[in-house]
C-alpha cells in the first residue's frame, strides 16, 4: 500500500486480544480462484468412506495443503487425495507426505497459524494419532479450528496390534480438547467432513475437529454416495466462515503458544473450556442449516430410531455401523420379548452432549450402553451416560456392555444377548457392572 | 431341493453373498465391480467389504456384499449367504467357503473341474457355477489372475444381468485405480471371453450336516502379554500364504550341498530339514513345504549351488487338503 507522494502508507491494522492483526497481508480470493471444481453437479456414486472423506476435502478450496502419513486404515484417503491432485497438472493444491505423524501434526500447527482462514486436513489412525499426541494437545488449546484430524478408528489398545476398527484410538484422546464427532455410513462421512470445519472455525469456538469413522467397517466398505457440486459445498461453507478475528503468523504478530505462569494457566484453561461447550449450542444450528441447504441430516448430538413413545423398555446407546445391526433386530427382538427398544447412535463424543443424551434417555426403564472401545472401567460411554443420567431423582438402570472390541463382528445374535441382558436387569435380577460379549455368548 | 433366487432375495427382502480368495487375487475389486453393477438397479442399496488381516500378498481374504431394495442397516458379517465364491481353490484348504450357506443355494468356484465335479467335491446342494479363470487370465492379461473371469460368474449367477452392463461396470472400477489403456483393453477381452466360459449345473451333494459353521468356543487361554503363538507359523500355516501354483523344490541328485547352512539361517519358518553330517557338518535334504513355506524365496537366493528353486505345482484335490466340516 504507498501513497501518492511515495511515501509508504502505515499498513491497515488493528489490536486483537492475541496481539496486532494486518488485514491486507493475505489475500485469499486468488487462493479461491485457483480452486479447480471435483464436481460440477450433484452425482451419485459408490464410494468407501475414506474416499468419500477424501472427496469432501477436495472439494474445499479452503483446502490447499494435505499433510499426511500414510497408516492402516487411513492410507486410502492420502492416496485418494494424492491421486486426484497428481491427475490435475494445473491445481495449486499440494499433498505434503510428511516423516512421520508427529510431523504432519507439527506442519499443522505452522500452517495453520500462518493462514487462520484456510483448512488443514490429515487423516490418521490407532498409533498414527497417538505418534502426534505431544502436538495434538497442544492444537487442541490453540485456538486453531481450522485444522481438522480425520481419525479412522482403529483399535490403540496396544498390543496386540490390530488393523480393525474400534474407537479406542479416538476416546483414548478425549481431553486433547479436539471436537470429536462420529460418522457411519458413506454418506454421514461426506457431510460430516463438510460440516466439521465450520464447527471449529466459528468464531465462539475456535477449536480443532476430529471427524472419525470406522477403520475397514467403514473405511473399506462400498456403497451409495451423493456428491454435492463444489459450488455448493463452498457456498455453503462460506456462508458461515466469516475471515478469523484473529492474527496468524503471517498477517499478525501472534505466536502459536506462550509458556505462562500459575496466574494465568488456569485462565486460559477455563476460556479454552468455555469456548469447548459452546460446541453444544452451535453444532445443532450448524446442522440444521447443512440440512436446509442440501436436504439431507446435518450434524447431531445423536442418530435416534425408536423413540417414538420415550418410555421405552429398553434404551440403547452405542456408536458406528455396528449400530445398523441394532437397528436390524430391534423390533423383531422387541416382538418375541413384548418389550419396546429404542437406541441412539452417539456422533458428538466430546464435549459429550450430556443433557441432550439425559432427556433422551430419561424415561427409559433399562438403558443398555454397548462400548467398542478397551477401557479399564465400565466403558467411556457407560461412564459418560452413567454422568449424563446422574441428576434424575430416578434414573434408569444402566447395564454396561463391550462388543466389537478390536473390530470383532457384531453379529445379530450378539445383540440378541446383550439386549436380554437388559431384559434380565429390567426384570429385577442382579447385573455386573459390565460384561463382554462375542457371537451370542457372554465371555 | 428348491433353488434359491438370488433375483427374488434382492427384489424381496436381502441378498447376501461372501467370497473367498487370498490377498492379491482381485476379489475385492471383483466384488467392488460387483455392487457397482447391482446399484445400476436405481432402487437398490448395497453394502460391500473386505475383510482381511495385515498379514502378506497371499493370505486369505473375504469379501461381503448386501444388497436390497430396502435400507441396509445390518453390518455385522455375513454368515448365511445365498451366494458364494471361491476366488482361489488353495483358500479352500483353510476354509470352508460355503459354510452356512442354505440348500438351495449358489455357488461360484474358479477352477478348471466341472460344476459336477466341484459339487462333489466340496460336497455342495444347489446350483454350481464354474469357470477356468486363471486360464482365461493367463491369455488375455499374461497372468493367472481369475478375478475377471469370476465376476463375470458371479453376475451370470445371480441372473438379469446385460452384458454390457457387466463389462462396463468392471471397466469402471479399473478406470478408478487409473490402470493404462491397453490393459483395460484386455480386461474386456477378458471380460467377453468369459461369457461363453461359464458352466453351470445343478446338484445335491450336501449332507444336513455339511458346511455347518462351529459355534464360537471362547478364545481359550491366551498367554500373559501379547508374544502370542498366534503368530507363529506353526499356528498360522503360512504355506497357503504362497503363490498359487507354486512350491519350493529342493533337489540334490548329485549331493552338491555345500553343508554352508546359509539356507537353515535365512529360513524364517525354519522349515528347512537337515542332517548331521561327517564331512561337510550338516547336510541339507529339503524342506517341509507343506504346512509353513510362504515361498520367500531366501533360501533360492542364498544357497550357493542353486539347489532350490520354485517350481510350478498343480493343485490336486485331496480329500485331506479340503476340510470341508
Amino acid at each position: 500500500m504507498s501513497a501518492t507522494d511515495g511515501t509508504k502508507a502505515p499498513m491497515r491494522h488493528f489490536t486483537t486480544p492475541s496481539g496486532e492483526i494486518y488485514p491486507d497481508v493475505i489475500d485469499l480470493e486468488p487462493v479461491r480462484a485457483a480452486h479447480h471444481a471435483l464436481y460440477e453437479s450433484r452425482e451419485e456414486m459408490t464410494a468407501d468412506g475414506n474416499t468419500a472423506a477424501a472427496i469432501a476435502t477436495l472439494q474445499m478450496w479452503r483446502c490447499v495443503i494435505y499433510p499426511g502419513f500414510p497408516i492402516t486404515p487411513s492410507t486410502k484417503w492420502i492416496e485418494t487425495v494424492a491421486a486426484r491432485i497428481a491427475s490435475d497438472p494445473t491445481t495449486k493444491k499440494r499433498v505434503k507426505l510428511m516423516e512421520a505423524e508427529h510431523a504432519v501434526a507439527d506442519y499443522m500447527v505452522g500452517a495453520a497459524s500462518a493462514c487462520r482462514d484456510l483448512i488443514f486436513p490429515t487423516a490418521t489412525s490407532s498409533v498414527g494419532l497417538d505418534h502426534m499426541t505431544e502436538t495434538t494437545r497442544s492444537l487442541g488449546a490453540s485456538g486453531l479450528g481450522n485444522v481438522m484430524i480425520i481419525d479412522v478408528y482403529r483399535a490403540t489398545a496396544n498390543f496386540p496390534l490390530c488393523i480393525e476398527g474400534d474407537p479406542s484410538d479416538t476416546l483414548a484422546h478425549r481431553d486433547d480438547g479436539f471436537i470429536q464427532i462420529a460418522a457411519r455410513g458413506k454418506q454421514q462421512i461426506y457431510d460430516t467432513v463438510i460440516q466439521a470445519p465450520v464447527l471449529g472455525m466459528h468464531p465462539e469456538i475456535l477449536t480443532p475437529t476430529m471427524p472419525g469413522y470406522y477403520g475397514i467397517k467403514d473405511s473399506h466398505r462400498n456403497a451409495r454416495l451423493v456428491v454435492e457440486p463444489d459450488a455448493e459445498v463452498n457456498t455453503w461453507m462460506d456462508k458461515w466462515l466469516a475471515p478469523c478475528a484473529l492474527p496468524g503468523l503471517l498477517n499478525g504478530d501472534t505466536a502459536f503458544g506462550n509458556c505462562v505462569t500459575s496466574r494465568h494457566f488456569q485462565g486460559f484453561k477455563v476460556s479454552q473450556k468455555r469456548r469447548y461447550e459452546r460446541v453444544l449450542e452451535f453444532l445443532p444450528r450448524i446442522g440444521a442449516s447443512f440440512e436446509n441447504h442440501f436436504g439431507r441430516p446435518g450434524l447431531a448430538f445423536f442418530d435416534a430410531v425408536g423413540f417414538e413413545d420415550p418410555s421405552v423398555d429398553v434404551a440403547v446407546v452405542s456408536m458406528g455401523p455396528d449400530f445398523g445391526t441394532f437397528e436390524a433386530v430391534r423390533e423383531g427382538w422387541g416382538r418375541k420379548n413384548s418389550l419396546s427398544t429404542a437406541g441412539i447412535a452417539m456422533r458428538l463424543l466430546s464435549p459429550f452432549p450430556r443433557d441432550a443424551v439425559r432427556e433422551r434417555l430419561k424415561k427409559a426403564k433399562v438403558v443398555l450402553v454397548v462400548n467398542q472401545a478397551h477401557h479399564m472401567g465400565r466403558g467411556h460411554l457407560t461412564l459418560d451416560v452413567v454422568d449424563a443420567l446422574s441428576d434424575l431423582s430416578s434414573p434408569p438402570k444402566v447395564v454396561g456392555a463391550f462388543a466389537g472390541m478390536g473390530g470383532a463382528d457384531v453379529s445379530e445374535p450378539t445383540w440378541e444377548r446383550m439386549l436380554d441382558q437388559a431384559k434380565h436387569a429390567l426384570e429385577g435380577h442382579p447385573v455386573p457392572p459390565y460384561a463382554v460379549f462375542h457371537e451370542g455368548m457372554t465371555l | 431341493m428348491n433353488t434359491l433366487d438370488p433375483r427374488q432375495l434382492l427384489r424381496d427382502s436381502v441378498l447376501e453373498l461372501r467370497g473367498d480368495g487370498k490377498a492379491g487375487g482381485g476379489l475385492v475389486l471383483a466384488f467392488q465391480s460387483l455392487a457397482n453393477l447391482l446399484l445400476r438397479d436405481p432402487e437398490a442399496q448395497v453394502q460391500e467389504w473386505p475383510f482381511f488381516s495385515s498379514a502378506r500378498r497371499g493370505a486369505n481374504i473375504r469379501s461381503f456384499l448386501r444388497v436390497s431394495r430396502r435400507a441396509v442397516t445390518s453390518a455385522c458379517e455375513v454368515t448365511r449367504p445365498t451366494v458364494v465364491l471361491l476366488m482361489d481353490e488353495v483358500a479352500a484348504r483353510t476354509v470352508d467357503f460355503a459354510h452356512g450357506v442354505p440348500s438351495g443355494g449358489t455357488f461360484v468356484l474358479n477352477t478348471r473341474h466341472t460344476p459336477e465335479a466341484a459339487a462333489r467335491h466340496f460336497k455342495l446342494s444347489g446350483r454350481v457355477f464354474t469357470i477356468s479363470g486363471d486360464d482365461v487370465g493367463t491369455k488375455y492379461l499374461k497372468a493367472p489372475i481369475g478375478n475377471v473371469s469370476a465376476y463375470v460368474a458371479m453376475a451370470a449367477a445371480i441372473g438379469g444381468m446385460d452384458h454390457d452392463d457387466v463389462v462396463d461396470s468392471f471397466l469402471k472400477m479399473l478406470k478408478k485405480r487409473r490402470i493404462p489403456d491397453l490393459v483395460l483393453g484386455r480386461n474386456r477381452d477378458a471380460l467377453l471371453a468369459s461369457f461363453d466360459a461359464v458352466r453351470t449345473g445343478t446338484f445335491d451333494c450336501a449332507e444336513a450336516s455339511d458346511h455347518q459353521a462351529a459355534p464360537f468356543a471362547g478364545y481359550g487361554e491366551l498367554p500373559v502379554g501379547c508374544q502370542t503363538p498366534l503368530r507363529l507359523s506353526e499356528k498360522n500355516r503360512t504355506a497357503d500364504f504362497a503363490p498359487s501354483g507354486f512350491r519350493l523344490r529342493f533337489e540334490d541328485p548329485n549331493d552338491a550341498c555345500t553343508g554352508c547352512a546359509h539356507c537353515i539361517t535365512n529360513c524364517p519358518e525354519g522349515i528347512i530339514r537337515f542332517v548331521p553330517d561327517d564331512q561337510i557338518g550338516v547336510k541339507v535334504l529339503g524342506a517341509d513345504v507343506s504346512q509353513f513355506c510362504k515361498l520367500c524365496q531366501e533360501c533360492v537366493a542364498v544357497c550357493p549351488e542353486n539347489l532350490f528353486k520354485s517350481a510350478p505345482f498343480e493343485e490336486h484335490w485331496q480329500e485331506e487338503e479340503v476340510p470341508v466340516s
